[in-house]
């Protein structure tokens, strides 16, 4: 093998769902895992491929673009193809279909357990259990595998039965609290799901770590990450100060954590024109004001010291914000860098597509069409190996599209047997009549 | 979470030489030192900046007593180098070949200044290295500065974080610093695994722009959705909690706030149960017209803001966990710190300090049931495994003197 990929001949039974689960095993995939998502035609996901199995271009419209914004503003038949939500999360990685909750399913998914390293989910608490696919029962399927669990709030305690997204998550982890405006309360809080993504990353690094133990060892595990507890670490100076002076950190708008001073985002000539500033020391501070000139209100003694620029924050807020709202945006911020101070533009989804530095950025990555999506560039893995083929290898998994694959290749299926679970309707590439209402 | 040596840990054997400083490189190696590798960490003389930033333990400021670094340097060894001396430099030349993965976190233009780039690197150790740069090794911005603000600001989706009209608004704390910590240390441990199975060593680059950039929360979704469709993500066009077809966003209620979502269909039911209402559940409650009238917003307001002011978010949860309807409170810090819940399950755990005694601290974020995940050590003392790093290293008692003689080391 000259691919050279990291996990290499590592198979992932994938039962995860929504964005935490599906990254998480994602960055399996990326690193060469062979992973396998488990589809049931007869049970539609909520947030796992698309918002609705049926989506009409008009209900597409009315759902925010990063949920809603389908191919040319149409789902088309197939939503669960196309959604800019879920498709790419999909990526190098293998689709097929199974009834579990029917005998015959559930003894398919056993036998691609019984080859499979790795079996990750975060359904509804419960949902694993009713399939009759508890711990135990995976492990006498296979009895060294890793088993990933990504619980909202843990499996045991007094919140085993509480219910969310990554936005009740938040909430839980301490997110939301922090990040509103100085004044007003937390009501205007836009959702936000910074914790699945974060979620995702340490599921994908707790796999990593227990495939190394196996592969040293020959031993599997079980991985219980509680989403709550793991994106409680986005905030350790909010966690650390509570838990050593008693303190409840609450929003502080744009305002710096760390005590930088000045550090905010302000209005730039135009519509919706933003650029963020940081002076994150007394020289990027020195800097900045030799760049507005030295105005007498930037160089009044006191000034000079992050702790005399805190005290003085409202004022020197309005002086910038009156700098930066005459000029433009884009040559602000490089001309700031040039000077040597932190700056840079909020940048738009349709900013992104048209940076000069994005644009040529390793994250992304050109996918030829299909019949569901139109040729586009694609978020690839964020790393890049200079050996390694960690790349996007292959395109986002159709619904049911590797079902020859499983079936046949892996799990060695007849023609025969492949015919009455095709009829049986186990074996799909779209969703049953039920789901579709049909 | 206590460990005894015998417990195994998962990344037991791998050595990290850490060169990396504030928040995003120092995440990514206390990942891998809290699984279990052995992570060394080069300070420079003074130390790594974030010594310098609070919050302060007893609210009383100094180097060790740093809260930020009390929570990036779990289980890491220190060895202070001045890598502008021969002598440090000579130091770092032993230790780099010694390392499964070198993770480095110098910009560019100083990288190239130090002769320590990624490939100069490799080509004087042959070694792993994880380089973690601003905007990557190439194109316009690769010598621009970031801070955690201007980071989400351009990689992530800031854009439609607020409300219409107002300034786009970043996460709480660093967020989006530490979330690139914990993309880097999948690099590495891919890198290091790259090496176990195929005997090879390459170069990983992460940009923290990139990381931001394919962020699921929103992000990576928002430019597929422009992509797709030409629709841009923005700012919700009314600011505030809806009630109007379906209960969404942050409500108040006796001592605080909870985050809800009750959209058509089942979530409407539960929320129906939650707030004792089974009228909720009637089938003009799925009828959109009905939904997104006046009159049926009325109705849901004048039920749930009075049952919400009467409850607290505890008595608000169990009630939503009972009908497991899709609500969650807004803690705080001090919520999560004190709760009793999260306490017994191990969110917290004690570290025990060479000098500073025992004091709290975020305890694992996943639960591995072989290789637990434990704190061994506390954040090392500026400089405080010198000695045995530059032994291990082949320095005798003379040479390490006239090292420190000469500061190259401390």
């Amino acid at each position: 093998m000259s691919s050279y990929l990291p996990l290499e001949g590592v198979r992932v039974c994938d039962f995860a769902c929504v964005w935490a689960g599906q990254t998480a095993t994602m960055y399996l995939a990326d690193l060469g895992a062979d992973c396998i998502k488990v589809e049931n035609p007869y049970v539609w996901n909520p947030a796992t491929r698309a918002a609705a199995p049926v989506l009409p271009a008009a209900a597409a419209a009315m759902i925010p673009p990063w949920m809603g914004g389908h191919p040319n503003g149409d789902p088309g038949p197939r939503p669960w193809n196309n959604s800019p939500a879920f498709i790419h999360v999909i990526r190098n990685k293998r689709s097929f279909t199974v009834d579990s909750r029917r005998p015959e399913g559930l003894a398919v998914v056993k036998s691609l357990i019984a080859i499979s390293d790795v079996i990750a989910e975060n359904l509804a608490r419960g949902t694993l259990e009713k399939l009759g696919l508890d711990d135990d029962a995976i492990r006498a399927a296979r009895p060294d595998i890793v088993i990933l669990h990504l619980p909202a709030y843990g499996r045991t305690g007094a919140y085993v039965e509480g219910r969310g997204y990554g936005a009740h998550i938040d909430g839980v982890a301490g997110s939301t609290i922090l990040r509103g405006y100085r004044d007003s309360a937390p009501e205007t809080n836009v959702q936000t799901f910074a914790g699945d993504f974060f979620v995702g990353m340490h599921g994908g690094l707790a796999m990593l770590a227990a495939l190394r133990h196996r592969r040293r060892t020959g031993r599997g595990q079980t991985i219980e990450l509680a989403q709550a507890e793991c994106s409680a670490s986005m905030f350790p100076q909010a966690a650390l100060d509570a838990a050593w002076n008693g303190r409840a950190s609450g929003s502080i708008g744009n305002r710096s954590t760390e005590g930088f001073a000045p550090n905010g985002v302000f209005a730039a000539r135009g519509e919706d024109r933003w650029l963020a500033l940081s002076c994150r020391s007394d020289g990027e501070w020195r800097a900045l004001v030799d760049f507005l000139g030295r105005p007498a209100w930037a160089t009044a003694p006191g000034l000079e010291t992050a702790e005399g620029r805190r005290a003085a924050q409202d004022a020197i807020e309005g002086e910038l914000a009156a700098f930066v709202a005459a000029r433009d945006r884009d040559e602000l911020f490089r001309d700031l860098q040039a000077a040597g101070v932190t700056a840079g533009p909020v940048l738009s989804a349709k900013d992104v597509t048209e940076d000069a530095h994005a644009s040529q950025s390793p994250a992304f990555h050109r996918l030829e069409a299909t019949e569901d999506y139109p040729a586009t560039e694609f978020p690839a893995p964020s790393f890049t190996f200079s050996r390694s083929d960690v790349t996007l290898r292959t395109p986002p998994a159709l619904l049911g599209e590797h079902n020859d694959y499983v079936y046949r290749e892996l799990l060695g299926v007849s023609a025969e047997e492949f015919a009455r679970l095709e009829a049986d309707g186990h074996i799909s590439t779209t969703y049953a009549d039920e789901i579709l209402g049909r | 979470m206590t460990a005894d040596a015998a417990t195994p840990t998962a990344l037991d054997g791998i050595t990290v030489l850490d060169l990396t400083a504030h928040i995003a490189g120092p995440y990514a190696t206390k990942l891998l030192a809290d699984l279990g590798a052995r992570v060394i960490k080069v300070e420079r003389p003074g130390g790594d900046p974030i010594r310098g930033f609070g919050p302060w333990l007893g609210d009383e400021p100094g180097i060790e007593r740093s809260g930020s670094h009390q929570f990036l340097n779990t289980n890491k060894e220190s060895i202070v180098l001045d890598l502008k001396s021969t002598g440090g430099r000579e130091v770092l030349d032993r230790l780099l070949p010694r390392a499964d993965v070198v993770v480095t976190s110098y910009p560019p233009a100083v990288a190239e200044r130090l002769g320590l780039t990624p490939d100069a690197i490799r080509e004087a150790a042959g070694v792993n290295v994880l380089s973690l740069t601003n905007f990557g090794w190439n194109g316009p911005y690769r010598d621009y500065a970031l801070s955690e603000t201007v980071l989400y600001a351009m990689g992530g989706e800031m854009y439609s974080h607020g409300s219409i009209g107002r300034e786009p608004l970043k996460m709480g704390g660093t967020a989006s610093l530490v979330q690139c910590g914990a993309m880097a240390a999948i690099g590495a441990l891919g890198a290091v695994y790259t090496t176990e199975v195929h005997g090879i060593t390459q170069r990983v680059d992460v940009s923290l722009f990139d990381v931001q950039l394919n962020s699921v929360d929103r992000r990576s979704s928002a430019i597929m959705a422009y992509r797709f469709s030409g629709r841009v993500n923005s700012p919700p066009v009314v600011a505030g909690p809806s009630t109007g077809a379906g209960v969404v966003g942050v409500f108040p209620c006796a001592d605080g706030y909870v985050e809800m979502t009750a959209s058509a269909g089942p979530y409407w039911h539960r929320f129906a149960e939650m707030i004792d209402r089974p009228d909720f559940k009637e089938p003009k409650w799925s009828d959109p017209a009905w939904v997104r009238s006046p009159e049926a917003r009325e109705e849901v307001d004048v039920a749930l803001y009075p049952w919400l002011a009467e409850r607290t978010r505890a008595e608000v949860w169990e009630a939503a966990r009972e009908a497991h309807a899709i609500l969650a409170p807004l803690f705080t810090a001090t919520d999560l710190f004190e709760d009793p819940v999260f306490r017994e399950r191990g969110l917290w755990t004690e570290v025990e300090h060479e000098t500073l005694g025992k004091f709290p601290m975020l305890g694992r974020p996943y639960a591995l049931s072989e290789t637990p995940w434990a704190i061994r050590r506390a954040a090392p003392l500026l400089g405080q495994d010198t000695d045995a790093i530059l032994d291990e290293a082949g320095y005798d008692a003379a040479g390490i003197a006239e090292l420190r003689r000469t500061e190259a080391v401390a």
